[in-house]
């Protein structure tokens, strides 16, 4: 594989690195609300835990780069875009199905919108890294 | 947990990102400056979750003691979880790397702030 243009590489570096901050945030969030205060909402703890993996899975496949991890990234990378729009709109809409504030509740406001940006920043970065000597 | 120490801290994370702004926008590479002013900042934060953890023995105020000493373990992991992946790094990702870990810990710190100062604080 061109090294030049795998996902760990140059930007990619930094990107590994705001994926991980991500899945520390979430996973850490996720297992105190879980362990503490499951019952008080246990669909948005839910969706804060689906949050946590998400951005594992994207951190680890983007950290290893090769061509299969680069469809995983894809993969989690696209689900995580469609769950902050998703979480983000219902958290809006139904303000009362959202009491507790998630990773994606109202577009990641929380934290500086990062988590919109994000996804949109990885999508673009798998792009710009995509192999051209490949049929695909 | 809002003294002068937080400041400090605070401050000397905003000064490592910014050094690394500078460091960026001259295209400079990741150097042993710069990884030296890390190991400042997590000797600062080493110092934060002693004192945290010390204040935390000695108060009666009531606050989300788990939560709170996990930021503190977490603010002191991620600055050496980052000198490791960028260990072998020379180039200008690591610089910008290092840029996120320098404002990522004073927002650490804020947010340690607000947990100490409890849900009704």
């Amino acid at each position: 594989m061109d090294e030049t243009r795998a996902t760990h590489r140059g930007f990619g570096r930094v990107l590994v690195v705001i994926y991980a901050l991500f899945a520390i945030a979430a996973t850490a969030r996720s297992v105190v609300q879980l362990s503490t205060k499951f019952s008080e909402a246990p669909v948005a703890y839910l969706l804060s835990a689906l949050a946590a993996v998400i951005y594992i899975v994207a951190t680890v496949a983007l950290a290893r780069g090769d061509r299969s991890s680069r469809r995983v990234a894809m993969a989690a990378i696209s689900f995580e875009l469609a769950g902050v729009l998703i979480v983000g709109t219902l958290s809006l809409a139904l303000p009362d199905e959202f009491p507790h504030a998630s990773v994606w509740s109202s577009f990641g406001s929380g934290y500086g919108y990062i988590p919109l940006v994000l996804p949109a920043v990885g999508l673009w970065w798998l792009r710009r890294t995509r192999p051209q000597h490949t049929s695909e | 947990m809002t003294g002068p120490f937080a400041d400090l801290l605070i401050a000397a994370g905003v000064l490592v990102g910014l050094w690394s702004l500078v460091q960026l926008i001259v295209n400079r590479p990741l150097g042993r400056a710069l990884r030296l002013g890390v190991w400042c900042l997590e000797a600062l934060i080493a110092v934060f979750l002693i004192g945290g953890i010390a204040q935390m023995m000695t108060t009666d105020q009531e606050f989300a003691k788990l939560e709170f000493v996990g930021y503190l373990l977490g603010m002191l992991a991620i600055p050496l979880a980052a000198l490791w992946w960028t260990r072998t790094d020379g180039t200008r990702a690591g610089t910008a790397i290092i840029m996120v870990i320098g404002l990522v810990t004073s927002i650490l710190v804020l947010r340690v702030q607000q947990v100490w100062a409890g849900p009704h604080g």
